[in-house]
């Protein structure tokens, strides 16, 4: 009997040692979709962020059997839960991170410089776009893999649009150039469908607000934040551009109401023309106009941000990219699981980039693939186009809901137009004073 | 002889003691810990040096927190007696011993073991705009729509709705057990004074349950209080803040701002609120009964 359980301890043991597995854990936004991905390593065959990242992460798997990756799929953006953890010394090894959060966790030391792991890996900072390597390089050092630049887009309904006369005669879409163009538009596209111009997310999200704030003023030649410790929205462009956005609400040249899914729903189910939302949506919606019999069957295109403001062309954008939270008790294993994953992550940007974001690596966006995804022609002026917040002000996220809230108090008509500017500055300079 | 079982031995602790320990753990230190926060200049990883009462001061001095204050007094003025009058009427309504009943109160009570999420997902459904089942009938109607999540007032209101759904079964559960307790001679007596059933619900059934009430009210206090992710998942606070109540102004302090000095001030000041609300709401109670 004592053999016989000796023997059996033996056995388990060589069997833990045989299967011994470096864990890494990878906490992402991105959505869930295990019910459509969880099995499938078939890149290719995925449609949208979260089809291609569960596939890339199986495929990774699949590729690399002794190194297992723990997914954890959080609420967007997750910082939330990532200070908790990080607060309670938990923190996953990988971490999707915006570019315009890392300033955040560099700043205090929680995360770890990436340069040598790449190097060790062979990656060369140059393989990396200048816009992607801006946003992940703080004080000379590379805080996250980049991945992609996004930025929001003008995706739109041709159907709808035909129907309103406001296409050209190639059956490209008219856009309008100024914003007295683009409350004539609007007034023409809901005279002839009904509808509204914009399908926009009003409630429960603050980002779309201040993402469209942070454009219209770009557009205009102005940084909020040309001093990273406080903003200034006492400018006459600040206002400019908050009456712009009340004056579509005002007109009803936009949907009301929706969330973030609802937008999304609302736009693919043709409740307006223009759905102004993020590049990660190109995918999901060039697939379903491929579909027959829905609103956007055969109709759908996408471009930048018209520039409707006096200024050089310029569109907000950020970029996803993947953050080593710092782990003194991280092993030598554990810490080259991380950079084969990353190489992996590297080399496959291209497949990723038919999300629609704009690809991080120099070489994909250059690739003859990349180059027949549809619409790209389109949307490749935001390379030039694309800015970002000076990288030097921490709480992005913060200063987001704050002015997101305070601009759907004025769009809205529960404040004026300055009060709630006024209210903005003086929230978003209290938080950045108490740093 | 045994000692009488009433005298005090000091070895008697030992029995109260696995509770202390752990309330001493989980509830007095991290309170004390709280105090000791609120006073600091601190972010989620480090403390920054004492800074007296500046934390209380910046939260004080907040229009927000203000708002954050009138908006969840308002939520628990108003949710509060409705949980209370609705679970005495089902717990009426259902204080029977058919199969009917019992199923009934199945079904009154399962809305109580979902979690925020699925609760929250549940009233999106019916409040968003567009696909929304209220928004549904309203067009059916030919009413013009609401934005239930999104228009002041309704927001707040929403978020109560959800709510009462939600936290419905506690209080008819407890209410049912306490009507249960109630005598059947003191219905029997009242029917042969030939009470009327409006008597007999004045003068026996609520004079029997009325400390339940007063339990139920009172945990319901403490518990609308600290509304969080009702208003997190459904509004978000919005708009403009009008449905932020005090937890999520708490949690934007010290988990999106990181200022976890300025947060924990906010916690205390809401611990001395729910503690003067649920004590007066006791000794007004408790008043009455002496009188």
């Amino acid at each position: 009997m004592k053999t016989l359980l000796l023997t059996s301890a033996a056995i388990a043991f060589a069997a833990t040692g045989a299967s011994a597995q470096t864990t890494i854990e990878l906490q992402r936004f991105f959505g869930a979709c295990d019910a459509d991905y969880g099995n499938s390593t078939d890149v290719d065959a995925a449609v949208g962020e979260c089809g291609i990242i569960t596939t890339l992460i199986n495929r990774f798997q699949e590729e690399n059997p002794e190194i297992d990756v723990e997914v954890t799929t959080v609420e967007w953006p997750g910082y939330d839960q990532l200070n908790a953890q990080l607060a309670s010394r938990n923190a996953p090894d990988v971490v999707s991170m915006h570019y315009s959060a890392i300033s955040d966790y560099q700043s205090r030391n929680l995360l770890e410089p990436l340069d040598d792991l790449l190097a060790e890996q062979g990656i060369e900072t140059s393989a990396f776009t200048e816009a992607a390597l801006a946003g992940v390089t703080k004080d000379g050092q590379i805080y996250a893999l980049p991945f992609d630049n996004w930025t929001m887009l003008w995706h739109v309904n041709l159907n709808l649009m035909e129907e309103a006369g406001l296409v050209n005669d190639d059956g490209t879409p008219l856009l309008p150039d100024s914003t007295d163009a683009f409350f004539e538009q609007a007034a023409q596209f809901k005279e002839a469908t009904g509808k509204p111009y914009l399908v926009q997310i009003y409630a429960n999200e603050t980002a779309a607000y201040a993402r469209l704030f942070y454009t219209f003023l770009m557009q205009q030649g102005v940084d909020p934040f040309a001093d990273p410790s406080q903003v200034d929205l006492s400018t006459p462009e600040a206002s400019a551009v908050a009456e712009f956005m009340k004056r579509i609400y005002d007109e009803g040249a936009t949907t009301t109401d929706m969330d973030y899914p609802a937008a999304v729903a609302g736009f693919g189910a043709g409740d307006g023309g223009i759905g102004i939302n993020g590049t990660w949506l190109i995918g999901d919606w060039a697939a379903q106009s491929e579909e027959e019999g829905n609103a956007l069957s055969d109709g759908y295109t996408v471009y930048p941000l018209p520039q409707l403001f006096e200024g050089e062309p310029a569109t907000y954008a950020d970029g996803h990219g993947w953050a080593v939270p710092r782990d003194p008790g991280r092993s030598d294993e554990e810490r080259a699981a991380i950079g084969t994953l990353m190489t992996f992550l590297e080399e496959n940007d291209g497949a990723w980039a038919r999300t629609g974001h704009l690809p991080a690596v120099a070489e994909v966006i250059a690739s003859e693939e990349f180059q027949s995804l549809p619409y790209r022609d389109n949307i490749a002026p935001v390379a030039e186009m694309g800015q970002s917040l000076n990288p030097e002000v921490r709480r992005q996220f913060a200063i987001q809901d704050i002015i997101g809230e305070e601009l759907n108090s004025a769009i809205h008509g529960t404040k004026p137009v300055e009060e709630a500017l006024g209210a903005a500055e003086q929230r978003i300079n209290d938080l950045l004073a108490s740093l | 002889m045994a000692a009488p079982h009433r005298q005090s031995r000091p070895s008697n602790a030992l029995f109260a003691a696995p509770y202390l320990v752990v309330f001493v753990a989980l509830l007095v230190v991290p309170l004390c810990w709280g105090v000791y926060l609120s006073l600091q200049k601190a972010d989620l990883f480090g403390l920054y040096g004492y800074t007296g009462w500046t934390n209380y001061a910046r939260v004080l001095g907040d229009a927000l927190f203000w708002q954050a204050v009138r908006n969840t007094v308002v939520f628990v003025a108003v949710t509060v007696p409705v949980l209370v009058a609705i679970g005495l009427f089902l717990g009426l309504a259902l204080n029977a011993r058919t199969r009917g009943a019992a199923f009934m109160r199945g079904v009154y009570f399962s809305s109580t073991v979902l979690s925020v999420t699925i609760v929250t997902l549940i009233w999106r459904f019916v409040f968003i705009p567009g696909d929304g089942l209220l928004s549904l009938a309203f067009e059916a109607m030919g009413w013009p729509p609401i934005g239930f999540l999104s228009t002041q007032g309704w927001s707040l209101f929403s978020v109560g709705v959800a709510t009462v759904w939600w936290c419905l079964g506690l209080p008819m559960i407890l209410i049912l057990a306490a009507l249960q307790q109630i005598p059947g001679d003191l219905y029997e007596a009242a029917a042969l004074d030939n009470a009327s059933r409006w008597r007999t619900f004045t003068r026996v059934t609520l004079p029997q349950i009325r400390n339940t009430l007063i339990l139920v009210a009172t945990i319901q206090i403490v518990m609308q209080f600290q509304l969080f992710g009702q208003a997190q998942l459904m509004t978000n606070g919005g708009p403009n803040g009008t449905s932020r109540p005090m937890v999520l102004y708490i949690y934007r302090a010290a988990f999106e701002n990181w200022d976890v000095g300025q947060g924990a001030a906010a916690s205390e000041l809401l611990f001395l609120i729910i503690l003067v609300a649920a004590m007066g709401q006791f000794w007004i109670t408790n008043r009455g009964n002496k009188a």
